[in-house]
């Protein structure tokens, strides 16, 4: 007790005066701990925000099913829904049929998608999730009869608030819709309130009445799937167990059972390759993060050296001033922190939306737009800012405290940090183990999973090796700048600072090669994944003509071309030929892929051709049509198919096909850049067979020579008005335009991410200058002026982002390297050519050096003011 | 390189200065005539530093006014300011308040930057005053390199370079022993009577004034009648 009274003392004595003194300081501190936090949590939220987008609703339908029941490949019949009352008996079980499609919206230039959900109003009218306030007066319909709407009628429906809101509809308007290749007109009969108690209805859903959605769509005897619900109570885990073996046993081949979990990891393993560049980028921003706050702490420390000093020479122990430090860190951390959180919460609301935008296109949900601030990774945030501050404030306390005071308390003596900052042969040692560490192979994780641990740690020792090694810049920077400086004095006094630059120069530097590192890495990702793409694209598509239903950019879209449109097109005089795919879900090994079968056009020339990885021996895709000796059928698979099921050639696949036995033998791996889920390929007319169904989702149209395509597509827009038809180049550009939005995410979080690093290097100058006031009083009565004050500080500010953009861009390399060639292949199998986009690297660098440039010189504009304290 | 003794380098009329309700300067008034040396001597916290501050542009006085050869500074703007500190007023302080990641040469050569002065006559001008001050040797140390003696001498020589008319130093032996004090006093005589310059040299010690020609004294912010 005695000892604590005694340590708090050393802190009101020393540390809450320094922090009184010096406000502008600690305020400093405070933010840039913040930012440091901000940057971190920012990542983390918008990316949670994204990728739990997708499970919010699955979750929500009637209220939180315990099952779901579905087809392993396409609808369940109605029929099934007698079959699981019947085996579940008396069971409490609440039985949810739904069906669900997508349509697309026309008015929009880029048609958006939406989900159509048939659900049985009555028998949801009870749900949570439906529940209408009472105070709802003009949205919500009378509590005694809740939805007015036709039973059956195939033309009404709800929409959520959010997109009544968006899209100013209210009740009785007229929604028009494309529906595979027709348009229909719906009319709004309510309105849901959002209910804060539950996830919102996302903004791109229709609800119909179960029978109205099925007769729309021409299935009036299917449904998509069965969501069940056990009511709460104490039996609950019972009749769950129970519910589940009766189920299994009825199942068979007709039906899989998923629990919402498992949903829920399997979307996850979705967007896990997605979610595997976000990582990486929060990563680096975490690294970024450190950089700014131990840069920081660490200038407080060096500054109040001689403090140390003086109380070791009174006889302090150094562990009791080590443990004031900490208690001021903590302190320190924890407002900074805080403060940090809250600046995470409101720069993950900017880049939520580029987020969801990139999860909607490369998936087919619409996820919701506003990151919420969940509890979880607040605390985790916080405890990462805290731990930080900690670690930064413990290093250089236990340095100095361990000093002998006689060194310390010499003035003029100025402090070099970290001394790991100062030793080139550790940065040549981290350089080293990165290499030898991305030789590694990937550690494999559940289901398809494979994590490329090697690449990640590989990298983070190239940017620890390269942050320590930017330090050997300093001296050629001042070099260059004292070869200008013979008429300049600022340009002189700017030089003299890299003399012998001390930890807080070497960790600014860090932080902005971290942060030009990321971003110049990720550019060069970028630039490889277009150049192979559009390579990839080019050879791919060979046709004139591309007709698809509205919204196909969005690869959920479900929406099919019928049998008696396709064929109208394909005899049309000017068309020579076509090739014809159909797509078609399926569930093999409880993982969603596709199953898809083409017809190509008769012109060998002319038909889509495929980039093999594994050439077939038969490469003519009529032959896919002959089944194999050992009683299997030929199949096609994609690359990524390959590697998401660990199968390679002449292996052989079960493929669920209700009512037949189908085992495919792998003939012929292709690549495919477009696709996440993989896909198998068989030949069109055992589709047709397997679903007795002849409708396609793409038609490839390959004109008569001589044909004008854009005439061409005049002329079929007007006979199919319904239909998007695109020429070849039209979507080649849209194909490109789909893949840089995919990536407009990352372009959001590497300017973050350099703006947070050039935000910190403002930072640290400006310590560096409240530091200096007595040399700033100095200079103005040597006679700088306060832009030469400023220019100086300008000059500084550019040297400092110089170091940090040429380190970043040799980081950049390495770390483009390390994307392409080993996590990239690890963790997709995708194979990219190596490219270096040196335009665009030159122009971030510039950006950078010239931010950083202006931030120092506005620094140096307001730090000309700081004068020396009273002394003598 | 006479000067014309009628026009004084410093008049200082009815200077007052006040700290919130606490009057630090109040009605100084004094001048100095070209090249002579005068002391200003007054007990700490009688507001030596204040009156010198004020001197130099750094500070601002409530009223009253200064003329530094002809110029009423009050008047002037930030840049011309900044162009007398350059030319024609330099300081030395007891703290040195050498830039620490500067050479002595660098220091001394800084002012002659600012002015503008061509590469070989700084060097020149740079090269003389290192002798004079005798310390050619450690021409390229940086200040955490010096002793104290040596940064004051440093100091001197930056504070010479541009050939002020004016010199003001604020208790340069303050932080000194006694020994090295004597010493760069003796400098201070000399170098300002070799450059022909005008000295307010501010102390607290009597011993100090002995190269001056004349002492005022300053007593809570008043200067006591003598001369
Ligand atoms: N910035 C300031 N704010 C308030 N009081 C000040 C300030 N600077 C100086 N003073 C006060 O003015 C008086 C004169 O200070 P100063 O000129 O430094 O004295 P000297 O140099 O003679 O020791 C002192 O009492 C001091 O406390
Ligand atoms: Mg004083």
């Amino acid at each position: 007790m005695k000892l604590q009274t005694k340590n708090l003392n050393l802190f009101s004595k020393t540390t809450l005066r320094h922090w009184k003194r010096e406000p502008k300081n600690t305020l400093l501190l405070i933010t840039v701990l913040a930012l440091g936090v901000g940057v971190f949590l920012s990542i983390r939220l918008a990316n949670r925000a994204a990728v739990s987008g997708f499970t919010l609703f699955t979750d929500s339908i009637a209220g939180e099913s315990d099952f779901i029941v579905r087809a392993p490949i396409g609808d369940l019949p109605v029929s099934i829904l007698p079959e699981i009352r019947d085996a579940l008996g008396p069971l409490p079980v609440g039985i949810h049929p739904i069906i669900e499609t997508t349509a697309a919206r026309t008015a929009k230039t880029e048609a958006s998608l939406y989900r159509l959900v048939g659900v049985d109003l009555v028998s949801l009218n009870n749900a949570v999730y439906l529940e209408a306030k009472s105070d709802h007066s003009k949205t919500s319909p009378p509590s005694n009869q809740p939805f007015d709407v036709k039973l059956g009628d195939s033309r009404l429906v709800l929409i959520g608030e959010t997109m009544a809101a968006s899209e100013g509809l209210k009740v009785g308007d007229v929604l028009p819709l494309i529906l595979d290749d027709r348009r229909i007109e719906l009319e709004i009969s309510a309105i849901l309130p959002n209910n804060p108690l539950r996830a919102s209805i996302p903004e791109n859903l229709i609800l119909f009445d179960l029978p109205g959605l099925q007769k729309l769509i021409g299935k009036p005897d299917k449904i998509s799937r069965v969501e069940l619900k056990i009511p709460p109570g104490e039996d609950r885990q019972r009749i769950l167990a129970e519910t589940k073996k009766r189920l299994s046993e009825i199942a068979e081949t007709q039906f899989a059972i998923d629990t919402p979990s498992n949903r829920e990891s399997s979307a996850e393993q979705m967007t896990a390759a997605f979610r595997l560049n976000l990582t990486i980028l929060s990563t680096l921003a975490l690294i970024v993060g450190v950089y700014l706050i131990f840069q920081a702490l660490e200038a407080s420390v060096v500054k109040r050296r001689p403090e140390i000093a003086i109380l070791r020479s009174l006889g302090v122990e150094s562990w009791r001033i080590q443990r004031a430090w900490l208690f001021e860190s903590l302190i320190i951390g924890m407002i900074g922190s805080a403060f940090g959180i809250l600046l995470g919460y409101g720069m993950a609301q900017l880049a939520v939306g580029s987020i969801a935008m990139t999860v909607n296109t490369l998936y087919f949900e619409n996820t919701t737009t506003a990151a919420r601030l969940d509890s979880g990774e607040a605390l985790f945030a916080f405890l990462f800012g805290l731990g930080s501050s900690l670690v930064a404030g413990a290093i250089p306390a236990r340095e100095a405290a361990a000093t002998p005071p006689s060194q310390s308390l010499k003035s003029g003596v100025r402090s070099m940090g970290l001394p790991i900052l100062r030793k080139p042969i550790i940065g040549v040692v981290f350089v080293v183990a990165a290499i030898a560490l991305s030789q590694l192979p990937p550690i494999r994780g559940a289901g398809d999973l494979r994590i490329p641990l090697g690449g990640y740690l590989g990298a983070l020792f190239w940017l620890l090796g390269l942050s320590i090694l930017a330090g050997l810049l300093f001296p050629t920077v001042r070099k260059v700048l004292m070869g200008f400086s013979s008429k300049n004095a600022p340009l002189k006094y700017a030089a003299s600072q890299f003399r012998n630059p001390g930890g807080r120069h070497r960790l600014t530097a860090a932080g902005l090669l971290v942060a030009v590192g990321m971003a110049a890495g990720m550019a060069i990702l970028v630039a490889s994944f277009e150049h192979t793409l559009t390579g990839w694209i080019k050879n791919l598509l060979k046709a004139d003509l591309y007709v698809a239903t509205a919204g196909t950019s969005n690869i959920g879209n479900e929406n099919l071309i019928r049998e008696d449109t396709w064929k109208v097109v394909a005899a049309r005089p000017e068309v020579e030929g076509v090739d014809i795919i159909r797509r078609q879900f399926i569930r093999i090994d409880g993982k969603e892929t596709w199953l898809a079968g083409s017809v190509y056009n008769q012109n060998s020339d002319r038909r889509l051709r495929l980039i093999w990885v594994e050439k077939p021996t038969d490469p003519n895709p009529e032959n896919l049509n002959l089944d194999l000796p050992n009683k299997t059928i030929p199949v096609w698979i994609s690359e990524t198919f390959g590697r998401r099921f660990s199968v390679g050639m002449d292996d052989t696949i079960e493929l669920p096909i209700p009512d037949f036995e189908v085992t495919g033998t792998v003939k012929g791996i292709y690549a495919d850049y477009g696709n996440e889920r993989g896909m198998v390929v068989v030949h069109r007319d055992r589709i047709v067979t397997w679903f007795g169904d002849e409708s396609v989702n793409n038609v490839a149209v390959y004109l008569n020579q001589g044909t004008d395509p854009e005439t061409a597509r005049t002329a079929f827009k007007k006979e199919f008005p319904n239909l998007v038809i695109r020429t070849n180049e039209k979507l080649r550009n849209e194909s490109l335009t789909i893949f840089h939005r995919t990536f407009s995410v990352t372009y959001a979080l590497e300017a973050i991410a350099i703006f947070v690093a050039v935000a910190g290097l403002g930072m640290a100058l400006a310590g560096l200058l409240i530091d200096r006031k007595s040399e700033l009083t100095t200079l103005k009565e040597i006679g700088f002026t306060r832009r030469q004050i400023a220019t100086a500080t300008l000059w500084e500010g550019l040297g400092l982002g110089i170091v940090g953009t040429l380190g970043g861009l040799i980081l950049s390399l390495a770390l483009g390297h390390l994307l392409i060639f080993v996590v990239n292949r690890q963790s997709f199998g995708w194979t990219l050519d190596y490219q270096i986009p040196l335009m665009s690297l030159l122009s971030l660098g510039a950006l950078t050096i010239a931010t950083s440039g202006i931030v120092a010189f506005c620094v140096g504009w307001f730090g000309a003011k700081l004068r020396r304290e009273q002394e003598g | 390189m006479n000067s014309n003794s009628t026009e004084p380098v410093l008049r200082v009329s009815n200077l007052t200065k006040a700290y919130g309700d606490r009057t630090v300067l109040s009605d100084v008034s004094f001048s100095l005539a070209a090249g002579e040396r005068v002391g200003l001597m007054g007990t700490s916290g009688s507001g030596k530093s204040t009156l010198l501050n004020c001197l130099g542009g750094i500070d601002k006085p409530d009223s009253g006014s200064i003329e530094i050869t002809g110029n009423f500074i009050q008047e002037k703007t930030a840049d011309e300011l900044c162009k007398i500190r350059r030319e024609t007023v330099s300081t030395i302080f007891q703290f040195f308040h050498l830039l620490p990641t500067l050479s002595a040469r660098e220091n001394i050569e800084l002012p002659l930057e600012l002015i503008g002065i061509h590469i070989d006559e700084r060097n020149e001008r740079v090269q003389n005053l290192l002798e004079e001050i005798q310390l050619t040797h450690r021409a390229d140390a940086t200040p955490d390199e010096l002793s104290g003696g040596e940064m004051q001498r440093v100091a001197i020589a930056r504070a010479l370079a541009p050939r002020p008319k004016l010199i003001l130093a604020d208790e340069p032996t303050g932080n000194l022993d006694s020994k090295t004090g004597e010493s760069i006093l003796d400098l201070l005589e000399a170098l300002s009577q070799k450059h022909d310059t005008a000295m307010l040299l501010v102390t607290h010690s009597k011993a100090a004034t002995r190269i001056c020609s004349r002492t005022l004294k300053i007593h809570d912010g008043a200067l006591e009648t003598s001369n």
